[in-house]
């Protein structure tokens, strides 16, 4: 286990930004932790660091309690949103930067650390830009160039938070892809922070899903996508419908009895129903309860927004699909349910 | 840019050619406009009576000016006046730097008030404070009776006292300047350095403190060039004697009273030319820092 957190709470004031938290993060995986703001994510994140102190609980890394030592003793990457590269450096200086304040034992010859620094320059493929100032670079260069920084100290963590926030969209798949393909070839435990649920199940191993200072769910991606352990869950990770009901007998009613979704049969009572919109399907029926109120074309996808006796329904399916249902604004329709999850109303 | 230069090729007269040599194509207007302005203001207000005192000087002749600038007491008024501000300017930059760093980084009881302190040199007539300063660091004053009892050393009436009149009314240049570049340091950058493994003084030493530096040389240059022409607070608290602790801008007032006009612009012509070359060292200095991290 290379990061053991256990009971970790942390207050600002009296807001609870981390409500006595419990996780593991196993050697050599890549984990994100996803939420949206507020959710104390970062917060986790810079207590592992040590630029933050935790209030309670504790922090082993590799097997050694943390929380009493200082950032620069944990041996910790950090990789921030904004880079915070030093400007008045090189990217060569910023590179050699934690080689050069080692200790005066442990510090390894300049020649060594030219030739540690020409390295990690090239696994981040900007060898030529040595001799560049941070202000020259554009900011996807700039990202890869403070990575390189925090892997130079040969860490045993590396943290990443928000690593692509401050890039635009083309750089930051781009960059992420790059970021899979070289954690797969080095193995660092790495933890990272999005609010981006496309970059957390696209990048992470294990995703941990966090919510107002807690863990709601913590899995691969299929298995948070597919199973959201909670409705939050559901309603954090893509599109989804929500929509009241009433459960009777495994039975979910809803719009006035005009939908009915079987259940798992776990509820009973007043609850909230999720669908997932490729979840729904329609077909074409006349004198059918929907009625297809609009649709819209993204890329090769199609959203129809269908009304349900007054319940609005998004369904999404792609164009092709669409062609052969021969759907168009005004339509009636029935609409089937392929799969639901029903959270008990609290 | 293709509306701009065709404003240029269309200007007949040879001014619009030497504008489109100075001008690059850009999309903010009114580059003529305000160049103009600049000139014609900077001329009126800076250049017109800085030509007045040269052209003056000028009427001595070449020898002349220098006999007029060459004599032992102009000379020694020269190194008392660029020695003590160079110091002057150079104790504000260290403490100037101190009181900056407490005032941003750290909350405490009366900090605004403090923080309202610093401007009052700014404020204050200058010999209001040369008074002032006289008053305590004098043999019987405050300080300078316990300065003179403990260490036997006589301040006020001596370069010394010269130098802290300077050092007083220089400080706020420093704060005032560096306060807002440290005020919006990013963290990130310490929080970086801490987390590769620096310790607080290495992350003072090569993060803070280079990302301060620009700031602090236009702070010690802005000191220096106010402590190089106070006049004010300097004659209540030098002594003022002729070789020791007579500054240029008293001798050239000296000179005036003495209708020696021609002689008091020479020495002013002098001081002008020394300190546009101080000042434009300094400037290249930050040009050249700002320019190794700023492109």
């Amino acid at each position: 286990m290379a990061i053991q957190v256990s009971g970790i709470t942390k207050r600002f004031g009296s807001y609870l930004a981390l409500d006595s938290v419990d996780l593991e993060v196993r050697s050599g995986e890549l984990l994100a932790l996803l939420g949206p703001s507020g959710s104390g994510k970062t917060t986790l994140l810079r207590i592992m660091a040590g630029l933050e102190h935790a209030d309670a609980g504790s922090l082993q890394l590799h097997g050694e309690e943390a929380l009493g030592l200082k950032p620069r003793e944990r041996q910790v990457g950090f990789v921030f949103q904004h880079y915070a590269l030093f400007r008045h450096m090189t990217v060569f200086d910023n590179i050699a930067f934690g080689l050069k304040v080692r200790p005066r034992g442990q510090r390894f010859a300049s020649a060594e650390i030219k030739r540690r620094v020409m390295e990690l320059l090239e696994l981040v493929q900007l060898a030529h830009f040595a001799d560049r100032y941070p202000a020259q670079l554009s900011g996807g260069q700039r990202q890869r160039v403070a990575l390189a920084r925090a892997l130079a100290i040969e860490p045993k963590v590396l943290l990443l938070d928000e690593p692509f926030g401050a890039l635009d969209a083309k750089v930051r798949k781009e960059l992420r892809r790059w970021l899979r393909k070289l954690h797969d070839d080095i193995h660092v435990t790495s933890v990272f922070v999005t609010h981006d649920q496309e970059e957390a199940l696209e990048l992470a191993d294990r995703v941990v899903v966090m919510s107002q200072g807690r863990i709601e769910q913590v899995g691969s991606p299929a298995e948070v996508y597919d199973h959201p352990a909670s409705a939050f869950v559901y309603e954090f990770l893509g599109q989804v419908n929500r929509f009241d009901c009433a459960v009777e007998d495994g039975v979910a009613k809803a719009a006035n009895g005009a939908l009915s979704i079987a259940t798992d049969g776990a509820v009973q009572g007043p609850a909230i129903a999720y669908v997932r919109p490729h979840d729904l399907g329609l077909s074409p029926t006349v004198g059918g309860p929907g009625r297809v109120s609009s649709i819209q074309v993204v890329g090769p996808d199609a959203r129809i927004e269908v009304d349900l006796a007054g319940l609005v329904l998004e369904a999404e399916m792609d164009r092709e699909r669409l062609g052969v249902l021969g759907l168009s604004p005004g339509d009636r329709c029935a609409v089937h349910i392929d799969r639901a999850r029903v959270f008990a109303r609290r | 840019m293709v509306a701009a230069a065709s404003t240029d090729t269309v200007l007949p007269s040879s001014g619009g050619t030497v504008l489109s040599v100075l001008k690059k194509p850009s999309v903010i207007p009114g580059f003529g406009l305000t160049l103009g302005f600049t000139l014609t203001y900077l001329g009126l207000i800076v250049l017109l009576p800085l030509a007045a005192l040269t052209i003056k000087a000028g009427g001595l002749g070449w020898s002349g000016f220098w006999n007029a600038v060459l004599t032992p007491r102009v000379l020694s008024a020269f190194q008392v006046s660029f020695g003590l501000s160079l110091a002057a300017a150079a104790v504000n930059a260290v403490f100037g730097f101190i009181v900056a760093w407490v005032l941003v980084r750290y909350r405490f009881p009366g900090h605004r008030i403090v923080d309202a302190l610093v401007d009052l040199p700014f404020a204050l007539p200058t010999a209001v404070a040369g008074i002032a300063l006289s008053a305590l660091y004098a043999p019987n004053g405050w300080i300078g009776k316990l300065l003179m009892d403990w260490f036997g050393l006589k301040v006020a009436f001596t370069p010394i006292g010269i130098a802290i009149a300077l050092t007083f009314i220089g400080l706020p240049f420093v704060v005032r300047t560096v306060q807002p570049i440290l005020q919006d340091l990013p963290p990130e950058e310490e929080e970086a350095a801490a987390s590769l493994g620096a310790s607080r003084w290495q992350t003072f030493s090569r993060v803070v403190f280079p990302a301060l530096l620009p700031a602090l040389v236009t702070g010690f240059a802005l000191a220096f060039a106010r402590a190089v022409g106070e006049y004010g607070s300097v004659i209540f608290i030098a002594g003022n004697m002729p070789g020791i602790s007579e500054i240029v801008p008293l001798l050239i007032v000296i000179k005036l009273e003495q209708y020696d006009y021609g002689g008091a612009a020479a020495v002013g012509t002098m001081m002008l030319v020394v300190s546009f070359f101080l000042l434009l060292i300094l400037n290249l200095l930050q040009a050249w820092m700002r320019w190794r991290h700023a492109r």
